[in-house]
């Protein structure tokens, strides 16, 4: 097991080394003079050289990659160009909105998704199958920033019961903060329910069609036993899979969400710097997501195995 | 919303609604606290290091002060100095300080000071954004105390309005370095606190030398970036007012609702299709004004909502040295496919159109697009993001045709430039505009201005579209916001609740 995992693990650093570089290279051809950005269209040539100058841009590309290795190395992400702020609080101060809204979207998902999966599979061909498959297929197709846009007409203009967007912060209003996440959360989730009940139905139908589930039936074990202990328990392997990648999708889709909500997250600070040209915060931004990426991956080959045996008898 | 029966939405409502239902904030509105939205978040918080309008927006009056102020109506009036003189031959500014000034930080103006300040304006090594508009002064010096003499290399009549704007904030050499992150000045409000990507909290300043006028105790700029999110925040009563609102097509819904006042007024933004005069064929006078022919403002105003009004030159009708020149080349497609044809483009041509991601461009690009073809200009949009505008438009100058609008005010002089984008060369303007600079006489100033906007719209250097409008909504009880936008701000020490 331990050998599976740290060949898993390796295999991640060789990614992530070689996003370093991809990264790196598409941000610097991205079109754009930061120093433009900042002095804006009255700027004369000789202030725009010394500010350049001031950030390095003047540097051949080389000496800049290493640079920004031998930064992350050390844990020394630089100052970003627009806010002259750290680009490790900055962002570290939007990780603590975003990782809390997509942790609440997805663990929303899997304790709607899986039950409602189970449930349609269990009455497959019903009018109870249907109409979750109809909710799915809605889900699927409603895009999540007009649901966002939705529930703030509903909750926010019509009943004033939630915040229309903004984000206190944890220290200010720990209470409202939590608030401020309900809504956008709960955009954030409706298409990937929907993805997460159409997996775990179509494992569960698959694995209730299994001769040991027939088996745990016939020995007259009780329905409930059978669906959750026998049956849920393989089904879980491509529940687990798909929850995984969708992980990396709610950290991409909080972009739009994140707008629609106000809510200073990575995906804005994604947005923004892109356009300021704060070449520093994208490269370090993307990289971080690289990372949480791999390390989502890591974890569910870590549940692979705690699910099922074989991966490690296999390694 | 009220229109759609509620039942159907708490049905739909309750299909999602397992979570728990939380009590409405307190949302009890402090009559000394407002909370101003804003479409663009800046980035830094000093004009020194950053052009971005968003700065001044936030810190003109309320923390920065200049030695002269732009007041509501767009007048130059005074500011940290009480008064001033000007030599008869136009070179030397003498200003008297206002007495008792102090920064935020306790510090005392003087004299020293406001020399430091507008040295590094104009200073060899310096990077401030808008360094050109006073590379035209010799020197500063502090006489007294309290009286400052700047010395000017040639006359310049805007030196007053340049010396007024936020750029020549008059900042302390103390707190200068830091005022990127927390700004220190002058003015009626103080820095409290900035939360990144989503606000910026000022507090009344105790040091302020006429504290008792001062009637907010918070203000709040908090950023709201989409348009339906603006109307969202002041409908859920989140926000006061979005002093510049920019989502025309969304007003009506706004001007429904009673609690709100929708106020139109003007900008300093004329938006025009800025035109590569040094490109073939825009480099032929036929043929730009053809295209000037080809534009039909009032279907452009109409994409706009109707907010707008119709330029004929590079100049804002509001300004008293204004003259309309929308008579130049009138609507009329026959006129310009006939003045194609005499140029040598009988079948027309094709060109590029580059659109900024800003939303009156993006309106009124297809529409402009749809009304050069009427005269068989065929035009083939490309959207760009700023930074590719800048570089590519801007500064490269590889472009066919843009849709911009030049939000600074007095910027006719952009016409007097060698290597603007536009790459237009007039001797004539430039003659012109040199009297402009030189004249002391604001009076014949005026009617020079005038032949300058006769000069370009003549010559059909760019096709003039129309002025931008300033759309302020805010609530009802709010008194003392202004309603006209002659300079990049939001000053609040006029701003009260009823």
């Amino acid at each position: 097991m331990l050998d599976f995992l740290s060949r898993r693990f390796a295999a991640a650093l060789v990614t992530l080394a070689l996003a370093t570089v991809v990264v790196f290279a598409v941000v610097e051809v991205l079109p754009g003079d930061p120093a433009l950005v900042m002095l804006g269209t009255e700027a004369r040539p000789d202030t725009l050289a010394a500010l350049r100058a001031q950030y390095g841009f003047d540097q051949p590309l080389p000496v800049r990659y290493l640079h920004w290795i031998g930064g992350l190395l050390s844990f020394d992400l630089g100052n970003s160009h627009a806010y002259g702020t750290p680009v490790a609080k900055l962002i570290g101060d939007r990780l603590a909105v975003t990782l809390p809204l997509g942790a609440l979207a997805l663990s929303w998902a899997v304790l709607v998704a899986v039950p409602l999966g189970v449930l349609a599979a269990w009455k497959h061909g019903t009018a109870g199958d249907w109409g979750v498959m109809g909710f799915t297929q809605i889900g699927i197709s409603v895009p999540n920033f007009w649901f966002g846009i939705v529930l703030v007409l509903l909750f926010a203009v019509t009943w004033q019961v939630f915040p229309s967007g903004g984000f206190p912060g944890w220290r200010q209003d720990p209470r409202g903060s939590v608030v401020a996440l309900v809504l956008p959360a709960l955009a954030l989730s409706l298409s990937e329910i929907a993805i997460l009940t159409r997996v775990t139905r179509s494992a569960m139908l698959d694995t209730l069609r299994e001769d040991y589930v027939r088996t745990a039936r016939a020995k007259g074990a009780p329905e409930r036993v059978v669906l959750f202990r026998h049956a849920l328990r393989n089904a879980l392997i491509p529940v687990t899979t798909v929850a995984g990648l969708i992980a990396g999708f709610l950290i991409a889709g909080a972009v739009i969400i994140e707008s629609v909500f106000r809510l200073p997250g990575v995906g804005q600070l994604v947005y923004d710097s892109i356009n300021n040209r704060d070449l520093v915060v994208i490269k370090n931004v993307v990289v971080l997501f690289t990372i949480l990426v791999l390390a989502v991956n890591l974890l569910v080959d870590v549940a692979y195995v705690l699910l099922d045996p074989r991966p490690r008898v296999a390694a | 919303m009220q229109s759609i029966p509620r039942r159907t939405f708490i049905g739909a409502a309750a299909a999602f609604a397992v979570f728990p239902a939380f009590g409405p904030e307190a949302w009890a509105q402090a009559k000394n606290r407002l909370v101003v939205g804003m479409s663009l978040e800046p980035p830094v918080l000093d004009p020194n290091k950053n052009a971005a309008a968003a700065i001044r927006e936030i810190t003109y009056q309320n923390i920065f002060e200049s030695l002269a102020r732009i007041d509501r109506t767009g007048a130059i009036v005074s500011g940290l100095a009480e008064s001033w003189t000007i030599s008869p031959d136009g070179l030397v500014y003498t200003f008297k300080l206002r007495p008792g000034v102090k920064f935020h930080d306790g510090e005392a103006l003087d004299a020293s000071v406001v020399k430091f300040a507008i040295d590094r304006l104009f200073a060899a090594d310096s990077t401030v954004p808008a360094k050109s508009l006073y590379t035209d002064i010799a020197s500063v010096e502090a006489v007294d105390p309290a009286t400052v003499k700047i010395t000017l290399k040639t006359p310049n009549s805007y030196l007053l309005y340049n010396i007024a704007l936020c750029d020549a904030a008059i900042q302390h050499p103390k707190s200068a370095p830091t005022n990127d992150k927390h700004p220190v000045g002058t003015g009626a409000f103080q820095f409290k606190e900035r939360k990144e990507g989503d606000s910026i909290t000022l507090v009344k300043a105790p040091t302020f030398r006429d504290a008792g006028s001062i009637k907010l105790e918070t203000v709040i700029f908090k950023v709201v970036k989409d348009p339906s999110a603006q109307v969202s925040a002041l409908l859920a009563g989140d926000v006061d007012t979005f002093p510049g609102f920019q989502a025309p097509e969304l007003v009506e819904r706004l001007k429904k609702d009673a609690r709100f006042a929708v106020v139109v007024g003007t900008t300093e933004g004329e938006v025009i299709l800025a035109t590569n005069n040094g490109k073939k064929p825009f480099n032929d006078l036929k043929v730009r004004q053809a295209m000037a022919h080809a534009i039909n403002r009032a279907e452009l105003i109409d994409a706009e909502s109707g907010f707008g009004t119709p330029i004929g030159s590079h100049f804002a009708p509001h300004n008293k040295a204004y003259v309309d020149l929308t008579g130049t080349y009138p609507f009329d497609v026959a006129k310009g496919k006939a003045l194609l044809a005499e140029a040598g483009y009988p079948n027309g041509f094709e060109a590029s159109l580059k659109l900024p991601p800003v939303g009156y461009a993006q309106r009124a690009g297809e529409v402009l697009a749809s009304q050069l073809g009427k005269i068989g200009i065929k035009v083939a949009i490309t959207q760009l993001q700023w930074p590719q505008w800048l570089s590519e438009v801007f500064k490269e100058r590889n472009y066919d045709l843009t849709i911009v609008a030049h939000t600074e005010a007095n910027d006719i002089d952009r016409y007097a430039r060698d290597g603007y984008y536009w790459n237009y060369d007039s001797p004539e303007f430039k003659a012109k505009w040199r009297e402009v600079v030189a004249a002391t006489d604001f009076a014949k100033r005026d009617e020079l201005l005038k032949d300058c906007q006769r000069i370009i719209a003549r010559d059909a250097v760019n096709g003039y579209l129309y002025q931008l409008a300033k759309i302020g909504v805010w609530k009802k009880e709010l008194v003392g916001m202004w309603e006209n936008s002659p300079t990049p701000a939001t000053d609040l020490t006029g701003v009260s609740w009823k």
